[in-house]
């Protein structure tokens, strides 16, 4: 990711970091500093605020000197200020390099850039362009200086030069200071310096030349070189580089590097058992430390144990991932790699040699009461993508749980001695291991200490309860338990940190209760029931409907609504209906009796040739269409405007007025679950609910739902639509961004106030991969990011809809391309100019005839600045007041965020209920949700009143979801036709019908049936060895939001997920699709033949309607005593009803015959599946042909299904699989009641 | 305004901004008259990674990996066409040669990135930062329909992919797809478990059950009731007998080959039955590990993958010619980019988008066995450069499509190519 960040240069002109003794030689200077007084660009993982050079070795460095450290994967960019600057050195010109470097465990015969000018990939210019550069050699310990520079290529000449010294210095030894002088043209004047002193070398590639070097205008980079190359990028930390004009001095070196007490010597740090503090007495405890030195050795004398920064408990020695990281704010941030990770108990142990066996990925040592019974080396690094397949191993016992892909595993003994006379005593056991490192994931995988126990293992555990035998259940089981800790651990984490800013947020709100106070005083703080607001709207609106009906006769009614409206509204309305173009508007009758910019009236009643619109149609000008009006509607119109163009009131159609009857308590359960958890109610909760007589039941059912955490399972699939979460497993593609639902799901689980989530979200923070809302500002392939955010942003916020704006000004719409990268530019906190790709190229113009109707009013090259364009259409303005509502008022980008948030800006909070409005009635109160301008809403009052309900209850989204659906409106029949009406025939008389998401449909089949997801984690990198910012993992989805799209456009079957496939192709049928290349405000709904087809035959159907073994489905039938009690409780299950009597005379007698032998002898034990397990594909072994054969096996195992449970007599269970069958595919299981 | 009546409007009103790519924009107003043939359907094979041109349809003098001498790695053939060669592994394609178009010609500027390439020969244009664009198989669909009510006009046999997607058309344009030709294509074919007699019981339970509504419900429920019916339909026998392959002769099933042969024999099945747009793809990597992205050791098995290509092709442009339908059926192959002449270090091939070969068969084209010419080492292009609207829009116009035509993403008129040409020699 490119960050712009500045950084701490001072150039010559910054006279206090200039050094003394030939200080007017130095053109530049970057000493690290905390100040920042100049930018230099920061790409890739950059750690700042780094311990320096420091006293007492270093007595003339500042106590608190800091420098930068970096890990291969970042660096430091400056422009060239252009042609004859001072970082340009031709022949007879003196250049000196300086710097302070500490190498970390460099690669044998790695090569890394401290600072050089040119060779940067830039397609700006030649590749081999390296004006100078400054470089470090590490071989076999040792750390050389390299100096290179390119001549123009000449024939028969080697342009590359380079100077290596002879002399080096050990690495991992602390800092050294390194320089290097040099005049270009004399071979002869080059010398080096390591820690004061003078090296001589040898020019030992292309040999020493008199030629002139490249001189251009490349940057200038600090760290890395060749486009960011890690094999050319520095491992270590820099302090304090330096570029001079003239030629250093020996006295000056010198007088540059004062140590005090001579050169470090450096060796492993003594191996002793950690001492770990708060050992609990029944448990594990787990204490995560990031920062570790280095990610394959244990550290040196010369380093220091990072601090702990986190603990948590857990049962067993058993752990099967390090927890999330979480920032100051409670965002999801990365670990600082790699993590120390140590699990510690008490553990009771038998007197005797005990075996212990280890199970880790990485480097890890296992202590017993003080000794080092085990340890495991580094993990070699994985690569390419044909490493071997690893076989599963086979273990000696029957379920035994072997060790999982890719992490070692290795035993030790240890003697346990008797303490008086005692059978067994209380030993600590502390395992600590690394995670993570340089290009390597924060991934654990399964880490496990087990004791011998016979033929096999036990876990280690504190509790002898559970001390589990080493199984595959068992451990399923543990896991489970360890997973629900580490979950509650991540809660507990994130919303500490959270708490944090809860201050800030509390002022904020109170400023915006005060707000409404003061702007709509009317507007009281009402008890939470005033739905009833809402019902007394809609009646209104009704009531002033059938008022203003009809005072023509019917036939003049009739004639302009059949004939006249629709031509003014087709040709006409698209400009001058809502829109005003040329200050015009034709939509009402007092409209068209006005003038536009024309100054003549569009109709004079009675008197076509009068009236302008006819003239402008005459002339053919209006419609701007190639063919202009048909002759007939001309005359039509001009009829209408002879008979004194009457504009007759039309009395709204019964079925748009009259109220919907209330649905049945059935019903109500069923949708109201399915609009707040996402999935259907149980049949337990279905049967309680139907014989609950409380008055006030139904609010309290709203109540417990909307306190569900299912919530959040459910709405953060519309947030993720809305703003184009678009995370892609293989490769980025067009608008990949990072996996922000993580960031979206904790902000609803932990019920964040609107307005907080929409400003944490803009901020941008956290990790851009690790589920940060970082991950928001990616957008792959595309030339202007930022500016496809601000899209995302307006549209999902604020209702404007600037699509078009991207390349030209909106021809429907009153944006502007300068409104669109106005905003942009606040994102982007600094001006920002459209690229040529993003613009509609000039000639476009020249080839039209006539005036075209978009217009690019914004020069090619012109960067806009960060302004606020919405004043107007939001009502608040980038003024004072808004710093109010800022942390830090000159963030342009937290000042959109502000403005955007901001309880002045009336637009946001209607958005948002209007959002909410649409999802529970199926209409918006306005449409389209996600383009406001020109269209009104059907309810102005509705949606004032709900905003500031919004906005008076702290932003919080629940308080509206409750306000809706306790509303008769919400509880009325699905036979409304609200969507397809124009906003004034729009009366929300009864919801739309609405079928079910596609999560939904997912969720829903899941528990009707009684099961849970259970798919391979949906990632290709099953052993850590990509960065998580290559490619990304997105867990094991729980539930159908956590999906993503599989594309798997190479085609190849060792790169398909067979588990995950079936869920995915019924999701996709069903409306939802992973790739959200674009903002999905509304998703299409369109019936299709995939829908019933994926139900009726799809494998997912297939496997949860089928009585498997075990399955809920099969428990049901083999508990029943009754079949009419099964029947019910299938329709429960399915339909969240009880059977109709017809329906119970179709069903029972098949599901009654045979049903008192249908238990047959059977044994679950045999039918349960016995294939064996396949060995893990994943990218590094992808193209070893066996891969594609082992995904296909797991296809053909997932389009088999699980086996039928065999104590269910065959033909019974047919029939009883066939009905569960029917209950899935009927109309009703899709569509919301 | 009606739907269908705002979008005269807007094509009347010409407001084109739909590309930014430059240039083409000018093309039309002096383009001669239409081209338009007569194919209805179009069986288009995907050979994702990057099939070599110099190893396949534009061969060249032989190179040496070992010595790193650039050029081709197998020896050249004649062909049933004069002056035109194939490589040694295209014997029986090289027959048919006269039947077939190999367009030499092809560019784009997309070179190390897979899914991207995919997506630029998928939708003829380069990504947009504000439109997610239609595959072809999407506009073909959308442009020619079902031929008979109730054939789903785009079947992919590969795996699903969005680059394959009908993009702003929305989802009546996107494809079914399958990736195993012994199973029907995902979601309408009955799974092999459930009998006609269970699944005759299970569509009686089925009618067994009241609607919530009864009956009185809003169009898009009734709508939904219908695809419930058309969905069985689909999966019942009638449409389902397509995919039985074993219905062909052992004999023909052979001359077509392994897996990917029989997704051809399955293709012209689909074709027969109604079909206008069918993928298939060919990139299952078995033969060579990494398919035709043959970087490295992956290219000493390349002449498998070229030989299972012959015969498949092959195979169909006679059996289609035998069924008197390969005039009216237009086999394209096209892929992601080409390779270099030059070898990598392991001895196999980079990626070359500046000039690669993609090709055209049958689809009543007045073929040429080449078109267009490269340089000795088919690195650069000499003359009639194609380029990917180019060569889209000669598709398009093949199948009778007005590849200038504009779709509309919302208000966004969109051109159905970007600015293409048809190669007018193959229209005389």
């Amino acid at each position: 990711m490119r960050r712009s960040c500045s950084i701490f240069v001072a150039l010559c002109c910054c006279s206090i970091f200039l050094p003394v003794v030939c200080g007017q030689s130095v053109v530049a200077r970057w000493d690290f500093g905390t100040e920042e007084p100049a930018p230099v660009t920061m790409h890739g993982e950059v750690a700042k605020d780094i311990p320096g050079p420091r006293p007492p070795e270093f007595p003339d460095f500042a106590e608190d000197n800091t420098a930068i450290k970096l890990n291969g994967s970042g660096y430091l960019s400056i422009a060239d200020p252009g042609t004859a600057s001072d970082f340009d050195f031709a022949n007879g010109d003196s250049i000196a390099l300086e710097a302070w470097v500490r190498l970390d465990s460099p690669r044998d015969g790695q090569l890394m850039y401290v600072i050089g000018k040119g060779r940067t990939n830039s397609p700006r210019f030649a590749r081999d362009n390296q004006n100078w550069a400054l470089r470090v050699i590490s071989s076999k310990g040792t750390a050389r200086l390299s100096f290179l520079f390119a001549t123009p290529p000449a024939p028969g000449q080697q342009h590359w030069h380079r100077w290596t010294s002879q002399t080096g210095f050990p690495v991992e030894t602390g800092w050294h200071h390194i320089a290097v002088s040099y005049t270009f043209g004399e071979p002869q004047s080059i010398i080096g310096w390591i820690d004061g002193r003078p090296t001589k070398g040898d020019w030992d590639m292309g040999g020493a030349t008199e030629s002139t070097p490249v001189v251009d205008d490349d940057d200038i980079w600090i760290g890395s070189s060749l486009g960011g190359s890690s094999s050319n990028s520095f491992r270590g930390s820099l302090d304090s580089i330096a570029i001079h004009r003239a030629p250093l001095t020996q006295d000056y070196v010198t007088a540059q590097f004062n140590r005090v007490g001579g050169p470090q010597v450096v060796e492993p740090q003594p191996a002793v058992m950690p001492d770990v503090k708060g050992v609990p007495n029944n448990g594990v405890v787990v204490t995560l430390s990031g920062g570790f030195p280095n990610d394959s050795r244990w550290p040196l004398t010369s380093e220091a144990w990072p601090e702990e920064s986190a603990r948590l408990q857990v049962p067993q020695f058993l752990l099967h991932r390090v927890p999330a990281h979480f920032d100051d704010w409670g965002i999801r941030s990365s670990w600082d790699a790699p993590v120390l990770v140590r699990m510690a108990g008490d553990v009771t142990l038998p007197v005797g040699e005990q075996e212990f066996l280890i199970r880790v990925r990485s480097l890890s040592r296992l202590w017993v009461d003080g000794v080092l019974v085990a340890q495991t080396p580094a993990a070699r690094r994985r690569s390419g993508n044909l490493e071997p397949i690893v076989p599963i191993p086979v273990p000696p016992v029957a379920d035994g749980r072997v060790v999982g892909f890719v992490q070692q595993e290795t035993t030790g003994t240890y003697e346990v001695t008797p303490v008086a006379g005692e059978a067994s005593r209380s030993c600590r056991v502390v395992f600590e291991f690394l995670v993570g490192g340089s290009g390597q994931r924060t991934e654990s995988g399964e880490v496990c200490v087990a004791l011998q126990d016979g033929d096999w293992y036990r876990l280690l555990s504190p509790d002898t309860r559970s001390a589990l035998p080493l199984l595959n259940h068992t451990v399923a089981t543990a896991l489970a338990e360890i997973e629900h800790r580490v979950t509650i651990f991540e809660d507990f984490t994130r919303r500490t940190a959270a708490a944090s800013m809860s201050p800030f947020w509390d002022q904020r709100h109170q400023i915006a209760r005060d707000w409404v106070i003061e702007n709509s005083p009317d507007h009281t703080r009402q008890s939470d029931v005033s739905s009833e607001n809402i019902d007394a709207l809609i009646r209104k609106k009704i009531h002033q409907a059938s008022q203003a009906a009809a005072k023509h006769d019917a036939a003049t009614t009739e004639h302009f609504h059949q004939k006249v409206l629709p031509v003014l509204r087709d040709q006409c309305f698209r400009c001058h209906g809502e829109k005003s173009r040329g200050g015009l508007r034709l939509n009402s009758r007092d409209n068209v009796l006005k003038s536009g910019d024309s100054e003549i009236p569009a109709v004079v009643p009675g008197d076509p040739d009068r009236s302008e619109m006819v003239a402008r149609i005459r002339a053919g000008d209006m419609p701007p269409t190639e063919e202009g009006l048909a002759s007939e509607d001309v005359a039509l119109l001009e009829e209408w405007i002879r008979s004194g163009a009457p504009w007759p009131a039309q009395a709204p159609p019964e079925h748009l007025t009259r109220l919907a009857p209330v649905i049945d308590d059935a019903a109500f359960i069923r949708r109201a679950s399915l609009d707040t958890t996402g999935t259907l109610p149980s049949a337990a909760e279905v049967t309680a609910f139907l014989s609950n007589s409380d008055d006030r039941r139904r609010e309290r059912l709203v109540d417990r739902l909307l306190a569900d955490p299912g919530l959040a399972d459910h709405w953060v699939s519309f947030w993720m639509d809305l703003l184009a979460e678009n995370p892609t497993l293989l490769n980025q593609s067009l608008n990949s961004t990072g996996p922000f639902r993580w960031f979206l799901y904790d902000a609803l689980r932990d019920g964040k106030a609107i307005d907080r989530m929409v400003t944490e979200l803009i901020l941008l923070r956290g990790s851009p991969h690790e589920g940060g809302s970082a991950g928001f500002g990616l957008a792959a392939e595309n030339d202007a990011p930022m500016a496809a955010k601000a899209h995302i942003l307006a549209s999902a916020f604020l209702g404007v809809e600037m699509q078009c704006a991207r390349c030209h000004d909106s021809p429907y719409h009153s944006t502007t391309q300068a409104d669109l990268y106005a905003t942009a530019a606040m994102l982007n906190r600094k001006p920002l100019a459209p690229p040529r790709t993003s613009r509609v190229p000039d000639a476009f113009f020249e080839s039209k005839g006539r005036e075209s109707l978009i217009q690019v009013s914004l020069p090619l090259g012109t960067a806009v600045t960060p302004a606020w364009p919405f004043a107007a259409v939001t009502g608040v303005s980038d003024d004072d007041e808004i710093r109010k509502l800022m942390l830090d008022p000159d963030d342009s980008r937290e000042r959109l965020a502000a403005l955007i948030t901001s309880p002045g800006n009336q637009r946001f909070a209607q958005v948002i209920v209007n959002h909410l409005w649409k999802r529970l009635m199926g209409a918006g109160l306005v449409e389209p949700v996600d383009d406001w301008e020109g269209h009104p809403p059907s309810h102005p009052e509705i949606l004032n009143y709900l905003a500031r309900e919004l906005i008076i209850h702290d932003y919080d989204v629940r308080h509206i979801l409750r306000l809706i659906m306790n509303s008769r409106a919400y509880q009325g029949e699905a036979i409304g036709q609200n969507l397809e009406a124009p906003p004034d025939k729009r009366f929300f008389n009864a919801p739309d019908a609405r079928r079910m998401t596609a999560e939904q449909v997912v969720d829903s089949l899941f528990m009707a049936a009684g099961q849970s997801i259970d798919v391979e984690e949906l990632t290709f990198v099953h052993d850590g060895s990509h960065a998580i910012g290559k490619r990304l993992t997105l867990g094991k989805p729980r539930r159908a939001w956590m999906f993503a799209s599989l594309n798997n456009e190479r085609d190849r079957p060792s790169l398909s997920l067979p588990r995950a496939q079936p869920i995915v192709d019924v999701l996709e049928a069903f409306g939802w699709s992973g790739s959200r290349q674009m903002p999905i405000a509304v998703r299409e709904s369109d019936p299709n033949v995939l829908q019933p087809g994926i139900l009726a035959n799809g494998t997912l159907t297939q496997t949860l309607t089928r009585a498997s073994a075990g399955s809920a489905l099969a428990e049901l039938a083999l508990e029943a005593t009754e079949p009419s009690a099964l029947l019910d409780q299938l329709f429960l299950r399915f339909l969240s009803r009880l059977p109709t009597d017809a329906e119970t005379a179709r069903f029972l007698p098949a599901l009654s015959a045979g049903f008192q032998s249908r238990v047959v002898n059977g044994d679950i034990a045999s039918s349960l599946p016995v294939e064996p397990a396949l060995p893990q594909v994943t990218w590094t072994n992808h193209l070893v042909p066996e891969a594609n054969e082992i995904q296909l096996d797991w296809q053909k195992r997932v389009l088999r299904g699980p086996p039928p449970d065999n104590r269910l007599q065959p033909d019974w269970r047919e029939v009883y699989e066939d009905i569960v069958w029917s209950l899935v595919n009927h109309r009703d299981f899709v569509w919301i009641p | 305004m009606s739907p269908l009546h705002r979008r005269s409007f807007l094509a009347a009103s010409g407001c084109a901004a739909a590309s930014v790519s430059q240039a083409h924009l000018l093309a039309n107003s002096d383009s001669p008259p239409a081209l338009r043939g007569k194919a209805d359907s179009v069986i288009s094979i995907w050979l994702g990674g990057g099939m070599s041109q110099i190893d396949t349809f534009d061969p060249k003098a032989k190179g040496d990996p070992a010595e790193k001498k650039a050029g081709g790695y197998y020896d050249p053939i004649d062909t049933a066409v004069n002056g035109v060669q194939v490589c040694q592994h295209l014997p029986r394609l090289a027959n048919l040669m006269d039947r077939v178009t190999a367009v030499r010609s092809v560019h784009h500027e997309v070179i190390d990135e897979h899914a991207a390439a995919t997506n630029r020969m998928h939708t003829g244009r380069p990504i947009s930062g504000t439109v997610t664009y239609p595959s072809l198989g999407s506009i073909v669909a959308h442009e020619l329909g079902n031929s008979d009510a109730g054939v789903p006009p785009y079947v992919l046999i590969g795996y699903p992919n969005v680059t394959r997607g009908p993009g702003f058309l929305g989802a009546a344009d996107g494809y079914l797809y399958l990736t195993d030709t012994s199973q029907g294509p995902a979601g309408l074919s009955r799974p092999s478990d459930i009998s006609s007699r269970r699944q005759a019981r299970r569509q009686k339970f089925l009618q067994s059950i009241a609607t919530r509504d009864n009956g009185t419900s809003a169009r898009s429920l009734r709508d939904y009731e219908l695809a419930i019916e058309e969905s069985l339909r689909l999966s019942g026998p009638e449409f389902s007998s397509v995919f039985q392959l074993d219905d062909e002769s052992a004999d023909l099933r052979n001359q077509y080959g392994g897996e990917f042969g029989q997704r051809c024999l399955l293709s012209r099945r689909l074709v027969e039955r109604g079909v206008r747009f069918v993928e298939v793809s060919h990139n299952l990597n078995f033969l060579n590990g990494a398919g035709w992205d043959v970087h490295n050791s992956g290219i000493v098995q390349q002449h498998k993958l070229i030989e299972e290509l012959d015969a498949a092709v092959a195979t169909l442009i006679t059996d289609l010619e035998s069924r008197k339908r390969l005039d009216r059926t237009l086999i394209v192959i096209t892929t992601e980019f080409g390779r270099p002449p030059e070898f990598d270090s392991g001895g196999g091939r980079g990626h070359q988008g500046s000039a690669f070969t993609c090709v055209l068969a049958g689809g009543g084209l007045n073929h040429q066995g080449a078109w267009g010419q490269t340089d000795e080492l088919s690195k650069k292009i000499v003359s009639d450069p194609v380029s990917v609207p180019d060569f889209f829009a000669t598709i398009c116009a093949a199948t009778g499509i007005d590849p200038h035509k504009n779709l509309y993403d919302g208000d966004r008129p969109v051109p159905i190519t970007d600015g293409g040409r048809p190669i007018r020699t193959l229209f005389s």
